[in-house]
């Protein structure tokens, strides 16, 4: 079986790296955009660190605002292992991405041992428009979670008409079931407002840890943080430790510089500034659309090369056919995860190995 | 390859050998001069004072903790790059990659993690594998975590209790035992907002001392080298000072290790009620064995403190500079980041010099350890300057000119001539940390000893020569010369390796299962995770 092509053309894995190789030396302006275990990140931004290179998570878009709460603003943040055994009063914000669900659901059947109650109030603060859905609203009504909502309201403007309401100030539309939450905030030890990344309006999650910071004052109360894919948060913070920065960072001169727009590998493809386009992802589902007439060098988990892909190199996907190291929202942190199917197919921390040593020094 | 280090001064305070000799390094270790051999290599040291790799026992390089400081704080890092010399943080080493060459420029060669969370173990031992060059270590955090705190409640036999701290110190790959705040995390989740020893967590009915004993007496009983590593209550308020002697005054001849002392220094004298009870801490560390601290110098700047201590952290929201914190109420302790510029105020100022009179008012340098608590009082960058004032009274005096006088004024600082000689500065940042840590292969220039070197160009500019190593030899191998990263290598992680018993296995099994829905493995790791070779090396147990 193949599992490298020059073109169309199926080579030994050794040429498309040395093909690979050579497209990478020559370019002037290489970007790289990723998905990968954290193995696989390491070598991504060690590989960016030598070619001078700038590198993206493949989903930086959504990243950006969850990056940014942290960047820009902070906040109060608890564990999912702290919410699961302590959280007597939950509040799901909005949507959650479907890969939290299950963790979320499992909540309702736990008990809140820490507080040693039994049984917790469930809430939810959704917009007030159409808009997608994973799922959530049938999943807040099987926990029989209280809405929290205002006419014709977005989230974000709900997050607020939510911290006005409770601060006791004056709003002019207002928060259907809202003496309902302020009654069980009350009587809650330790309340946790769950959320993930509002991509639309971005200061609603400053707001929200505005909320929880006002409700600090005088009681308990935290948040969770769920992001929008784990394996992208990963990358993340395994950025921020190799690099002191998050993704949409370069090399422009050897060290380091995080710039969200100058590094936006998308704009880069779009404006032509960049010449050469890596891209690196095992996700059965990624989808990758050369940009124009810009080469592209594609590491993807696939039996086929890559379509107008200069050279495609299979790789293995982490979990899966092999051994990895990932970030789980169900613990909040990483954790060491055994190949579900391992099979023989390159890893990208391997390839991305033998790409830097075909490089010429 | 035969290396031999000629013409330089050797300061070796264990062997009892200072003075002019030669060295010899073969296969990444101290040897006695080969007979009949020639060096391969031979470096002329003339000039040069010759000292065991420093090891920092007190240094926040790497966790969850750390690494959110980073994406909390981008900014620190960028000002950096084209404004060296003026901007915050200009030379803190916030990547892991720059951690690792800027201790090992310094001549470190060993550095502890002290505040590694159990569930974060994984995460830690990742970035400790990416810092380079040096050895790394960790100290696990218990004390505010439900699964200790329970078995404390109930009383649990002694036995049951060193089962668990073993098969912590086993699953988190750790080099001992650190207690944070104890019991004052987890009163803080039920909104407990002040918290001292003998306070007592409300869901357990258990006290802070209570804690602090029962882990003591496990990692003595254990045989843990480094005693149990306390972080005490009450860090850095005002009247602090009652706190740490009570927590001292605890050890009742069982050893124990008090972090970052300087920030317990602190008294209610004075027009703004915060005073020096620096003289006071340090008569009383002289007169108990069983103790020995680390400082937490306050030096001058921005920094960003980093915290186990969420009750501490949580109340220093206010002093965020700039304006932006993040608080983690985790499983067991969680974490605080705040970051804050210590300013030659009143306030500064004072804690600048309760730091410096805890170092020269301890007699024992076997006992003083040199720390910043890297980035709390100052980032590592600063420790040159800190050998300069240590070493030099007209340093020091320099200094105190810049600073707020009514502060000094409350504190002896003045009235101290002490100067550490390099023997004392070799005892403090070499032999003494090795021997507490039970590193016997470090920390001394012996026979057998492994060969972690630095290589200092003596000069009078004290904090030049500290600042750039001559030479570095990490195991032997060249990594540094003229203050230049010249060969990167990896490191390890030193470890102790107890045995778990199977039956706190059993049970660690079934409490993950039933607490937290998921297994054990969830929360556990095997050293293949951290993909380098040999990531760990083991240290032994006393016991």
């Amino acid at each position: 079986m193949s599992v490298a092509w020059v073109g169309s053309q199926a080579v030994p894995l050794s040429d498309a790296i040395q093909h690979a190789a050579k497209l990478l030396a020559s370019s002037r302006c290489p970007v790289i955009s990723f998905d990968a275990d954290v193995h696989g990140t390491r070598s991504v931004i060690a590989l960016a660190e030598k070619l001078g290179a700038a590198y993206d998570h493949v989903r930086g878009r959504e990243l950006l605002n969850e990056i940014a709460l942290f960047t820009q603003y902070g906040g109060m943040f608890t564990t999912p292992g702290e919410v699961r055994r302590r959280a007597d009063l939950i509040v799901v914000i909005g949507d959650i991405p479907a890969s939290h669900h299950d963790m979320i659901l499992s909540w309702a059947s736990a008990p809140a041992d820490l507080t040693g109650k039994q049984s917790r109030s469930w809430f939810h603060l959704k917009a007030n428009r159409p808009s997608g859905d994973t799922g959530m609203n049938k999943h807040a009504l099987k926990v029989g979670a209280v809405s929290l909502s205002a006419e014709g309201a977005s989230l974000g403007a709900a997050v607020a008409l939510l911290r006005a309401g409770l601060a006791g100030k004056r709003t002019a539309i207002p928060l259907a079931n809202l003496d309902s939450l302020k009654t069980a905030l009350a009587d809650a030890e330790f309340p946790v407002f769950v959320f993930s990344g509002n991509p639309e309006e971005p200061t609603s999650l400053a707001m929200l840890q505005g909320l929880v910071s006002d409700l600090n004052r005088s009681k308990r109360a935290s948040s969770l943080f769920l992001p929008s894919d784990d394996a992208a948060w990963g990358a993340v913070l395994t950025s921020v430790w190799m690099t002191g920065f998050p993704p949409r960072t370069g090399f422009p001169n050897g060290a380091p510089v995080y710039d969200p727009q100058r590094w936006d590998i998308q704009r880069m493809l779009r404006e032509k500034e960049a010449d050469l386009h890596l891209w690196i992802s095992a996700s059965d589902g990624a989808s990758l659309s050369k940009r124009g007439k810009i080469p592209l060098v594609a590491l993807a988990r696939t039996r086929n090369p890559v379509r107008s892909a200069a050279v495609t190199i299979c790789v293995a996907a982490p979990g899966i056919d092999h051994d990895s190291v990932i970030y789980s929202s169900r613990i909040g942190t990483f954790r060491a995860e055994r190949a579900s199917a391992p099979s023989d197919m390159p890893e990208i921390a391997g390839v991305i190995r033998q790409l830097s040593e075909a490089l010429p020094c | 390859m035969l290396i031999r280090l000629t013409g330089g001064e050797i300061i070796d305070p264990v062997n009892g050998q200072s003075g002019k000799r030669d060295l010899w390094i073969q296969d990444g270790f101290i040897v006695d001069k080969p007979e009949g051999e020639r060096a391969d290599k031979t470096y002329d040291l003339s000039g040069c004072i010759v000292m065991a790799g420093a090891i920092d026992i007190h240094s926040h390089i790497g966790g969850g903790n750390v690494n959110t400081a980073r994406l909390l704080l981008p900014e620190q890092h960028a000002a950096h790059l084209p404004r060296p010399a003026d901007t915050p943080l200009s030379n803190a080493g916030w990547s892991t990659f720059t951690t690792g060459c800027l201790y090992a420029q310094m001549g470190f060669t060993t550095v502890v993690e002290p505040a590694m969370s159990p569930y974060n173990a994984l995460h830690t031992h990742l970035e400790l594998a990416d810092i380079p060059i040096i050895d790394k270590a960790t100290l696990t955090i218990l004390g505010n975590d439900d699964f200790l705190l329970s078995l404390i409640r109930d009383k649990t036999s002694s036995d049951m209790m060193d089962d668990y701290v073993a098969w912590t110190l086993a699953s988190t790959h750790s080099l001992g035992v650190k207690v944070i705040n104890a019991g004052a995390a987890a009163a803080f989740k039920e909104n407990v907002r002040a918290f001292s020893f003998d306070d007592v967590v409300p869901a357990y009915g258990v006290s802070s001392r209570k804690i602090v004993k029962t882990l003591q007496a496990s990692v003595n009983r254990l045989g843990v080298p480094h005693p149990l590593h306390v972080h005490a209550n009450n860090l850095g308020i005002a009247g602090s000072a009652d706190t740490a002697s009570v927590t001292i005054d605890a050890t009742e001849g069982v050893p124990l290790h008090l972090a970052h002392l300087q920030f317990y220094g602190y008294g209610t004298e004075g027009k703004r009620k915060f005073s020096s009870e620096a003289a006071r801490l340090a008569e009383q560390v002289n007169n108990n064995p069983d103790v020995t601290i680390d400082v937490g110098q306050v030096m001058f700047g921005q920094t960003v403190t980093i915290s186990s201590d969420i009750t501490r952290q949580f109340l220093a929201i206010g002093n965020a500079n700039p304006k932006k914190t993040v608080i983690i109420d985790g499983d067991g302790n969680g974490g605080g980041i705040v970051p804050y510029r210590y300013k030659k105020n009143f306030y500064g100022s004072l804690q600048w010099a309760v730091g410096l009179e805890l170092f020269l008012l301890i007699d024992d340098p076997w006992r003083v350890f040199f720390t910043t608590d890297h980035p709390n009082g100052a980032p590592f960058t600063s420790y040159p300057e800190l050998f300069e004032l240590l070493m030099s009274r007209d340093a020091r005096d320099a200094k105190t000119a810049e600073l707020n006088a009514s502060a000094l004024e409350l504190t002896t600082l003045g009235s101290l001539r002490r100067e550490y000689t390099l023997d004392e500065i070799a005892i403090m940042t070499r032999a003494a940390p090795a021997r507490l840590l039970g590193l016997k292969d470090r920390g001394h220039l012996g026979s057998g000893a492994i060969a972690d070197i630095a290589v200092y160009r003596r000069g009078r500019d004290i904090a030049g020569m500290f600042r750039e190593a001559a030479l570095v030899f990490k195991n032997g191998e060249l990594v540094v010369e003229n203050g230049k990263v010249v060969h990167l290598r990896w490191g390890k992680a030193l470890r102790l390796k107890p045995t778990p018993d199977k039956a706190m296995v059993r049970r660690m099994q079934a409490y993950h299962e039933e607490r937290y829905g998921l297994s054990l493995d969830w929360f556990t790791f095997p050293d293949s995770a951290i993909q380098r070779d040999e990531p760990f090396a083991e240290v032994s147990c006393s016991s």
